[in-house]
Order: C-alpha cells, then sequence, then structure tokens
C-alpha cells in the first residue's frame, strides 16, 4: 500500500525523516520496498502482510508508528453537523444473512453538489496511485486508504422504497456493476439489494444502475462489515479484485465501520455540501464482546528466550490497543483484543507483538548444541558416488521442470501408466507431470540443437510421476542423453560421432559400481529396434519396470531414439537416450560396495594369446565369452574382442573376430607346454560349440 | 682419387720393401684421414652427407681406400712383408671405423638437438581436452547448504511433490480462504483418488516428520515446489526450496536466531550480517524475514538492495503452536522455529544470474559456466 507521509503525520507527530521512518518501519514488521517523491510529499511503498488489515489504512500505520516512536496516536472521533431530519426516517437496513454481513451502517446525506474534487484531495489520491472521480466517490476512497474502512455510496433516488436488504444472491440473479459489466452472481453471494433487485456486491463492486452521477442529490452513505470468507469466495468466483474486497476478505474493523462513515459524512459536506441527516442506521447483529487476553513473563521466556523489560512490555501493549493491565505481583497481564486486531487471540500473538516492538534484534543469538546425529538421505552416499561417475564420464547434470507437453509425454509413456494431469494447467505444453524422465531430456536435447549447441552429453536425477489406483506415486529416474560429436575434432585428432557403443560403454562404467550391468535386445518402443536394449542389475534385486515384459533384475532402457520419433520431433541428429530406475540402481551400488573385497595383485606374468575365427554371423560375442569360460580354466583372466571385421576374404554370412584371452597364474610363471594346452582347448571347444574355424595364424 | 694416391700401386711398384716403409706408409694413410675427417666433414645441416661421402671413400666395399689397400698392397705383398701389412692394415681399419662411428652419433646428437630446438612445443596451444561432466548449479547449491545444515545437526529428509491440501495447508495452519493462499496459487492433479495437488513449499514435510517421530526434531528439507505464476524473470511454475525445522523442549527465539546468523555467515562469507524482519506466516509465529547485508554493495545501498543495504533472503520463525496441535505435540512444553529458503534465489544472487529461466533451459554454454 502507498503511504503519505504528511497523511501520516496528521495522526502522529512523526519527527523522523521519511528514510529513517522506512527502516524503523521495516525492523516493526511494515516493510517498506521503496520512498519516491511527489507533491504530496515523501510516498512509501509499504508492504502489509495478510495478518494486518488494520494496517490497509494511514490510520493504522501511524498506530504503529507512534509504538515504534513511543508517541501518541490522536484520537479519531468526527463529529459531524447533522440536521434535524434522521436518517432512520429516509431508508431502512434490513440483514437477511447476518452470516454473511455483521454490521450494516447508513448514513444519508442531502442536496450534495457532485463536481470534481478540490485540489488537495485530488493531489493525496493521486500521490497514491488512485485516479479522482468526483467528490463523493474520491471522498469514499479518501477514507478507505485513511482509515482502511471500504465505503459505498448510492444514489438515494435510485434505491427503490428506500430499502437496503444485505442477503443472499437469488438463483440467477444478474447484476451490471460499476464497469459495465453485467455479471451473473455465484451462489452465495452476499449482494445489497432494494426492495426489487441486486444494486451491489457486497463488498466488492457497487451497481452501475445506482451509481453516483452528476445529477445525484440525495447520497446513501454504506458503512458495513461482511464475513471475510465470503468476500474471498465472490471475489474469486467473479474474478473481481478490487480495494474493498482486498480489506474485507481480511477482515475489516467492524466498529470502524460506524466512525469511518462519520468521517466520510463529515468530509462530504464540507467539499459536496449538503446535510447531514441526523444518526446513522445501524444494523449490528454481530457485535461481539472485546477478548479478553493473557501475557506472561513466563511465556515470553520459554519462546523468545530472552526478557523484555515491565515498562516496555506495558508500552507497548498500550501503544497497539491492548490496555494491559498488571494482574497483580506476578508478571501477568490481562490484556483486551481491540475491534481492529482480529488477527491477535492467544498469547503467542501478544508475544509477538511485544517482540517486533521491542525489537528482534535485542534477542541475543546462541546456537542451540546438536544432541542427535545429523543424517544424510538414506541413499545420499551411493548417489554422490554414482553423480561423480557420471560427470567423469562426460555428462553435465541438468535439471527440468517435470511440467510436460501431453502430446509428448504420451510418445515416451508405457503402456498402460496413467499420467498425472494438472487439473488448472495455465499452459497446454504443461499440463501434465511427466510420465518419463526422457520427456525432459528430449526438451533439453532439443533446447540446446536449436542454439547451435550439437554435442551434447546430458544427465538428471528426477521422477517421473503417474497415477496407480488413483493414487500418485513418484519414481526417481537417472536418464541420459547424447548426440553428436563422441571426441571433437582437434589439431591432434580427428572427430567421432558418439554411438551406441559409446552410450553402452558408459553405462557399463556405471555398472561397475553396482555389480555389473547385463543387457538384453527390447526395451521400449520409441527406441530404434535394433539398437534397443534393456537392461539389468547382474546380480538381480529390482523389481518389474514399467518397459513392458518386467524381469527380476530389470531396471532401465537404453538405445537409440527411432527415427520417426526423431523426425516427428524434427531432431536432425541420431539421439541415444537411456533411462534407470534410480532406486534398484542405488541399492545395488551400496549392496556391491559392501561386499567389495581386495584381490592379491599376481606376481607372475600375464600371457595373451590372440585367436582368429570365422564365426556365423548368429554367434554373439557373449556366446564366445560363455564357451571359454566354460572350460573352467583357473588361469583364465580376460577374454577381449581384439578386432572384428566383414567383407573382403570373409564369406558372407560370417564375421571374423579376433579374440584376445590373456591367462595368469597365482602360483608361476606359465610355461609354452600350459599354454598350448589352453590354445587347444579353447580353439576345439569354439570350433565344436560354435561351429568357427580358425583362420590361419 | 689422383693417380699419384699410393693405394692405386702395389707395394712393389712403390717400392716400399722393408717393413719401416709399410709403416710410413700406413702412418701417411692415417694422417690423410684424419685430415680429411677434419676438413670434409663440418657441423650443420649436410654434416651427415659430408659423412656418408668420407664414408664411402674410406670403407666403401669396391671403391674405398681399405678395400684397394687390401687389393693392392695386402693381397699381392711378398712373404715376408705381409704379416706387416696385415697389421697395420688391421690397425687403420679399426681407427678409421672407430673413428667414423664417433663422428657419426656427434652428427646425430648434434641433430636431434637441433631438431628438438626446432620442434618445441607451442604451450599457447591448448592440450587434448576429455569431455567433463558438470553437476548442475542448483544441485551444487543444495549440496553447499545442506553441508552447512549437516555441520550444525539437522538430517536430510524428503517429501512428496504430489501432496494432499492437509499437509501442504491445513496442517499448516492455513485453511482454505485464507488469504496467505493468494500467494501460492496451485497446480491441483487431476483424477486422484482423494484431491492431490503440487507442492507450494517444502513445509508439509515439516508435518510428515513430526508425524512421524517425537521430538527432538531437526530436520532440512530439499526438493522441488510449484507454484501457478505465469512464467517471468523471477517467476517459474516450479522451483527449489529448503525446508529447516528443529523442535525440543526448549529452543528459543534466540536459538533461532543464533542458528540463522550461523547459516548466513557460512552461506555468505564471514562478513554477512544478518537482520530479522517481523514478518507473517500462517505456519510461524514470531515469524521473520531474514535479510542479509547486500552482497553487491556490501550495505552502503544500491539499486540491487533498492539502496536499502539489505537483500531479502527467506521467510522464517518460530513454529505457530497450531500447527503442533496438527501432529499431538504438546505445545505448552514444546518449541521450535523453521524456515523456508528460495534455492534457486540463493544461487541466482551467489552467481550473478539475471534470469530464472536458465536455470531450467539446460543449455550446455550455461551449464559450462558451473564446473
Amino acid at each position: 500500500m502507498k503511504v503519505l507521509y504528511n497523511w501520516l503525520k496528521e495522526f502522529v507527530d512523526i519527527q523522523a525523516p521519511a528514510a529513517e521512518l522506512r527502516a524503523r518501519l521495516s525492523l516493526a514488521g511494515i516493510a517498506v520496498d521503496s520512498i519516491e517523491e511527489s507533491v504530496a510529499g515523501p510516498v512509501l511503498d509499504a508492504e502489509i502482510t495478510a495478518n494486518r488489515p488494520d494496517c490497509l489504512g494511514h490510520y493504522g500505520i501511524a498506530r504503529e508508528i507512534a509504538a515504534v516512536y513511543r508517541l501518541p496516536l490522536k484520537p479519531l472521533d468526527p463529529k459531524p453537523k447533522e440536521a434535524a431530519e434522521k436518517a432512520a426516517d429516509a431508508v431502512r437496513v434490513e440483514i437477511e444473512s447476518p452470516d454473511l454481513c455483521g454490521r450494516y451502517t447508513a448514513r444519508v446525506l442531502r442536496g450534495v453538489k457532485i463536481q470534481p474534487s478540490p485540489g488537495w484531495l485530488c493531489q493525496r489520491l493521486e500521490a497514491i496511485g488512485q485516479k479522482p472521480i468526483n467528490n463523493i466517490v474520491d471522498i469514499t476512497n479518501y477514507v478507505l486508504f485513511e482509515l482502511g474502512q471500504p465505503l459505498h455510496t448510492f444514489d438515494l433516488a435510485k434505491i427503490r422504497e428506500r430499502r437496503i436488504i444485505v442477503r443472499r444472491a437469488r438463483a440467477g440473479e444478474k447484476i451490471r456493476t460499476l464497469d459495465g459489466i453485467e455479471r451473473a452472481l455465484p451462489k452465495d453471494t452476499c449482494v445489497i439489494a432494494d426492495a426489487s433487485a441486486a444494486v451491489a456486491i457486497a463488498g466488492v463492486m457497487g451497481g452501475a444502475e445506482s451509481e453516483i452521477s452528476s445529477a445525484s442529490r440525495d447520497v446513501l452513505l454504506e458503512s458495513a462489515w461482511f464475513d471475510p470468507i465470503s468476500i474471498r469466495r465472490a471475489s474469486k468466483a467473479l474474478g473481481l479484485r478490487t480495494e474493498a474486497s482486498y480489506r474485507f476478505e481480511r477482515g475489516a474493523d467492524p466498529e470502524m465501520a460506524e466512525t469511518a462513515s462519520r468521517r466520510a459524512a463529515e468530509l462530504i459536506r464540507e467539499v459536496a455540501g449538503g446535510e447531514i441527516l441526523a444518526g446513522v442506521v445501524d444494523v449490528y447483529p454481530r457485535r461481539e464482546p472485546p477478548r479478553e487476553l493473557r501475557f506472561s513473563r513466563s511465556e515470553l521466556l520459554r519462546v523468545m528466550g530472552a526478557d523484555v523489560p515491565d515498562g516496555d512490555i506495558e508500552e507497548i501493549l498500550a501503544a497497539l490497543g491492548f490496555a494491559p493491565r498488571r494482574a497483580d505481583a506476578a508478571a501477568i497481564w490481562q490484556c483486551k483484543q481491540p475491534s481492529w486486531r482480529r488477527d491477535v487471540t492467544r498469547e503467542i500473538d501478544l508475544i509477538e507483538e511485544v517482540a517486533r516492538h521491542h525489537g528482534y534484534d535485542k534477542f541475543p543469538p546462541r546456537l542451540p548444541p546438536a544432541e542427535q546425529p545429523a543424517r544424510r538421505l538414506p541413499h545420499a552416499d551411493a548417489e554422490d558416488r554414482l553423480r561423480e561417475r557420471i560427470v567423469a564420464l562426460g555428462y553435465r547434470e541438468i535439471v527440468e521442470i517435470p511440467l510436460a507437453d501431453p502430446r509428448r509425454d504420451e510418445i515416451f509413456r508405457a503402456a498402460g501408466l496413467a499420467p498425472a494431469k494438472i487439473a488448472n494447467p495455465l499452459a497446454e505444453d504443461a499440463s501434465v507431470m511427466r510420465s518419463s524422465g526422457v520427456v525432459g531430456m528430449i526438451s533439453a536435447l532439443e533446447w540446446n540443437l536449436n542454439h547451435g549447441q550439437r554435442d551434447l552429453r546430458l544427465f538428471e536425477i528426477g521422477k517421473r510421476y503417474e497415477l496407480r489406483n488413483g493414487e500418485p506415486v513418484e519414481t526417481p529416474v537417472l536418464t541420459f542423453g547424447a548426440t553428436g560429436l563422441a571426441r571433437a575434432k582437434t589439431i591432434y585428432e580427428a572427430e567421432r560421432e558418439f554411438a551406441f557403443t559409446d552410450l553402452k560403454g558408459d553405462l557399463d562404467r556405471i555398472g561397475e559400481l553396482a555389480g555389473g550391468f547385463a543387457w538384453q535386445h527390447g526395451g521400449a518402443g520409441w527406441l530404434a529396434g535394433g539398437r534397443a536394449a534393456r537392461l539389468f542389475l547382474a546380480h538381480g534385486g529390482g523389481s518389474a519396470g514399467p518397459y513392458e515384459l518386467g524381469a527380476a533384475g530389470e531396471f532401465g532402457v537404453a538405445g537409440q531414439l527411432a527415427r520417426r520419433i526423431a523426425d516427428q520431433l524434427k531432431l536432425r541428429q541420431e539421439i541415444f537416450v537411456a533411462e534407470l530406475q534410480l532406486d534398484q540402481l542405488l541399492a545395488a551400488i551400496e549392496a556391491a560396495r559392501a561386499t567389495m573385497r581386495f584381490a592379491p595383485l599376481a606376481r607372475f606374468p600375464a600371457v595373451e594369446r590372440d585367436f582368429s575365427v570365422l564365426l556365423a554371423d548368429s554367434i554373439t560375442f557373449a556366446q564366445v565369452t560363455e564357451t571359454i569360460r566354460a572350460l573352467g580354466i583357473p588361469e583364465l583372466q580376460a577374454i577381449e574382442a581384439a578386432d572384428l571385421f566383414r567383407g573382403g576374404q570373409v564369406p558372407a554370412g560370417k564375421y571374423s573376430l579376433m579374440i584376445r584371452v590373456t591367462f595368469q597364474s597365482r602360483e608361476a610363471t606359465l610355461t609354452d607346454a600350459q599354454l598350448a594346452g589352453f590354445s587347444s582347448r579353447i580353439v576345439a571347444a569354439l570350433e565344436s560349440k560354435l561351429g568357427a574355424t580358425l583362420r590361419s595364424a | 682419387m689422383t693417380t699419384s694416391d699410393p693405394t692405386t700401386q702395389t707395394l712393389t711398384q712403390l717400392g716400399k720393401t722393408n717393413s719401416d716403409g709399410v709403416i710410413a706408409l700406413f702412418a701417411d694413410l692415417r694422417r690423410r684421414f684424419e685430415k680429411e675427417e677434419a676438413y670434409q666433414v663440418l657441423a650443420g645441416a649436410s654434416a651427415f652427407n659430408q659423412w656418408q661421402a668420407l664414408q664411402l671413400s674410406w670403407l666403401g666395399r669396391k671403391l674405398g681406400v681399405l678395400s684397394r689397400i687390401k687389393d693392392n698392397w695386402l693381397k699381392p705383398a711378398p712373404p715376408d712383408l705381409r704379416p706387416v701389412v696385415g697389421q697395420e692394415f688391421q690397425k687403420l681399419k679399426a681407427h678409421v671405423e672407430a673413428a667414423l662411428e664417433e663422428k657419426r652419433k656427434e652428427i646425430e646428437s648434434a641433430a636431434e638437438e637441433s631438431a628438438a630446438a626446432r620442434e618445441k612445443i607451442d604451450l599457447s596451444l591448448p592440450g587434448v581436452e576429455r569431455p567433463i561432466g558438470s553437476r548442475h548449479i542448483i544441485r551444487q547449491t543444495f549440496d553447499e547448504l545442506i553441508r552447512i545444515f549437516l555441520s550444525i545437526g539437522f538430517s536430510v529428509v524428503e517429501g512428496p511433490e504430489i501432496e494432499t491440501p492437509y499437509y501442504n495447508f491445513e496442517a499448516l495452519n492455513i485453511p482454505e480462504h485464507h488469504p496467505a493462499r493468494d500467494n501460492m496459487d496451485t497446480f491441483y492433479i487431476e483424477g486422484a483418488r482423494t484431491p492431490h495437488l503440487l507442492r507450494t513449499h517444502t513445509s508439509p514435510v515439516q508435518i510428515r516428520t513430526m508425524e512421524k517421530q517425537p521430538p527432538p526434531v531437526r530436520i532440512v528439507v530439499p526438493g522441488k515446489v510449484y507454484r501457478r505464476d505465469n512464467p517471468d524473470s523471477t517467476h517459474g511454475y516450479m522451483f527449489h526450496q529448503i525446508e529447516g525445522l528443529a523442535v525440543d523442549a526448549d529452543i528459543t527465539f534466540c536459538d533461532f536466531k543464533g542458528t540463522v546468523e550461523y547459516f548466513v555467515r557460512e552461506f555468505l562469507g564471514p562478513h554477512a550480517k544478518t537482520r530479522l524482519r517481523p514478518s507473517y506466516f500462517p505456519f510461524t509465529e514470531p515469524s521473520a524475514e531474514v535479510d542479509a547485508t547486500c552482497h553487491i554493495c556490501g550495505g552502503s545501498g544500491c539499486r540491487v538492495c533498492k539502496f536499502s543495504g539489505w537483500i531479502e533472503l527467506f521467510g522464517a520463525g518460530m513454529v505457530d503452536p497450531a500447527v503442533y496441535g496438527f501432529v499431538n505435540y504438546d505445545a505448552a512444553k514444546l518449541s521450535g522455529f523453521a524456515f523456508g529458503m528460495g534455492v534457486d534465489r540463493l544461487a541466482m544472487m551467489k552467481c550473478g544470474i539475471s534470469e530464472l529461466p536458465l536455470l531450467y533451459q539446460n543449455d550446455v554454454r550455461f551449464l559450462r559456466q558451473f564446473p
């Protein structure tokens, strides 16, 4: 709220300049964002928290300032000069719905002259960002910003039968509001009606029909208290927020309603002439006696941890209107809740009042000793190791907003998965919680490709979301994306494209932490047929994934994005992606870590033997290694694929594979005879089991 | 080769009939070799060619000086002179070979040195760069925040992002139609069996934790939160928070202040000052905004801090007793404090990142800047 320094001065004799006032108010709980100069003096932009509707007017802020500087606050008791005719004879007020309207006051002014407001009034309103309209409307606005009480004026001639009825809107009832829009009134909206129709939406906006115009002569001045929740509901349902609704929904001061009415009447008479009818028509069904509150030093000490002197406690509580009375010799004060502080209902609320005006800075800092060990998240160590490995492999971590475009999300969604859709999205392309981490990964790759960044290796540790039997489920996932060059061209090296084998190699390096991954053809439908794999934890432990078929240990998919999907997404480069379920992976990392054991280093030399064989295309490298391992040679250390080619002298349907086998004994240097023995057994096994033919060595 | 070259003639033709004459003859040849070596093989680029020519003229298989000696002197030598000729021949041969070999090495090492000098590595050229990954700046910031709070006894816990209105609002003393909900526009989930929403803050985990464990509680909660705000340079649909909660029998506002001040010094440096400003949150009372001295101007006032010298860091306060009612804690005996920090804001502030969307575009040109 914009606050005029000079307006405040009418209620409290501030000596401090605006800049100092800003700092002091901020430390008392009214944050002042900025100070601007205006023709009406300095304007403070104050941020009023939702619990302080009493500070949505200059008088309330002046009360805070009075408490800050321990200065007197000018009492508020306008005494307008009234005519002999009684207001009660000119208008009748009925409240049909006291649950929606706790108090309604009406005053009547006759013979006013509608004209532009005088200079001082326009200046003040303009300084706080309000556009002057005419003297009557401007006065109600002025009093709203002065006292925080919203007011409304009707052209009395337009009020049928001079009757005001406060009631619920009728089914199908409509009203054209001041802004010229015809609005259907939602159920349970509180309206101000005359004998036949609604003339205003209570606490939100007046109706156009009964609006003050240049022809208006007699004015009905409304000052009321409406139920905060009902105003909030109506304002939300209508999509209509006004200065009035903003105050009523936070809770106006029912006592202020009548005072503000007097203040406005006095000002109207001053600037618009006419006469004020005697008295006020005041219907007050929800008058509440002031609540008794208790403040004790012991509770202050328990919560705040440091003391505040008696004198300060009493001065602060008195300045804020709590009328403290020290009960007896004990440090207990009986207080009264003022009508403008509906937010203060408990002792803790009073403690806050005392603490903030005493000054938070006066409480000494103390670092409480920790009595329990601090724990990281259960799998934090495994996740650190995982992230460290991924980063070492050259992948950059990304963070995506998990709200996805459903058309995209669908592409990567596992069959049968029910997505968690947003009921009230702001944009269609962010209207579902992603069903797969791949959706986000593709967005990140796409963004980069569209911004000239072509060589990418990215990963994300995030979640995918779904509804299972109507219950939300969040599954942590680790997602990879890579495209472009695996190695850039430099003056030293030639360039090389990232390929499926890079992805496989990288994932297997990660697998090393988790006891190894096993690969099988298959996987998600959005992967390219021949380059799609399902991943298994070699030591099992995983649960069935969402990727079809789920088998023990299966925990992810990896491969090349299918061309038709890439085309659909306008991605020209080959895209490689993988998604692994994080929980299974972390559990496997922890298990592998727990069983980590040292193997003594070999003391005798290792010997390599190469076998060049021709194999049918249907034979896999895994079959080769299994066949050799099945021989059970204890000295066998490693089996590698040293070279592989097709074509040339190799007949169609076959390929040439050079297998490099490493032997090493823990007991002795291997002899030529031993090695010859191993070799012949291996050759024989490859020939008989896999139909291999040995190429001339 | 001239006709006067003695090696083209036999010993007899040269009139050498005794061993002294033979020895003198070989001595002449040796001097001649040394002279040729000294004058014909020079340092420099062609040294090796000159050496090759010398080697050919002395050791060449057909036309070399030593071959001619063998053919013209040794083979036809009279029997009495043969031993001395043979002896002298071997001596000369060994000398020539050794000298030439030594010369070759000399030339080679000189060549290597000059080649090395020529091919000196240009240290201003880049080395071979292996691709290196990186952690996201949000992850880095979380790690830093968590490290600070672990050091003063806060354990890390997490909670779901898809929450119920009860945990997100009601149990935090934010009933329906509370104006505080204005600042937390909410995304709701469609089709769930019971109402669910995307949590607007990490605070629901306060409730979930207190429901599960008796006091004392000392936790921090990192995670994603969501607001139904139209995206701009400081707002997005999603951002990150870290929540803190400490509840025990004797936790006071002073403990709260000490903890917050410790955090600010650890995070922003030992010179950063802290200021608590009274504020309002439905689930804390007394509530505070925590400010730190502006990192740009150091407190003297600048555009970034709107000339106040202070930057707002996060909201916090003493746990409102109403919250204890929702988790069956005894509000008369317990007290505690809570805070909720916007991690994105802290990261942006610390690294001078101007626009929130940069954090989630995942442009590698951005990611690279936080190695």
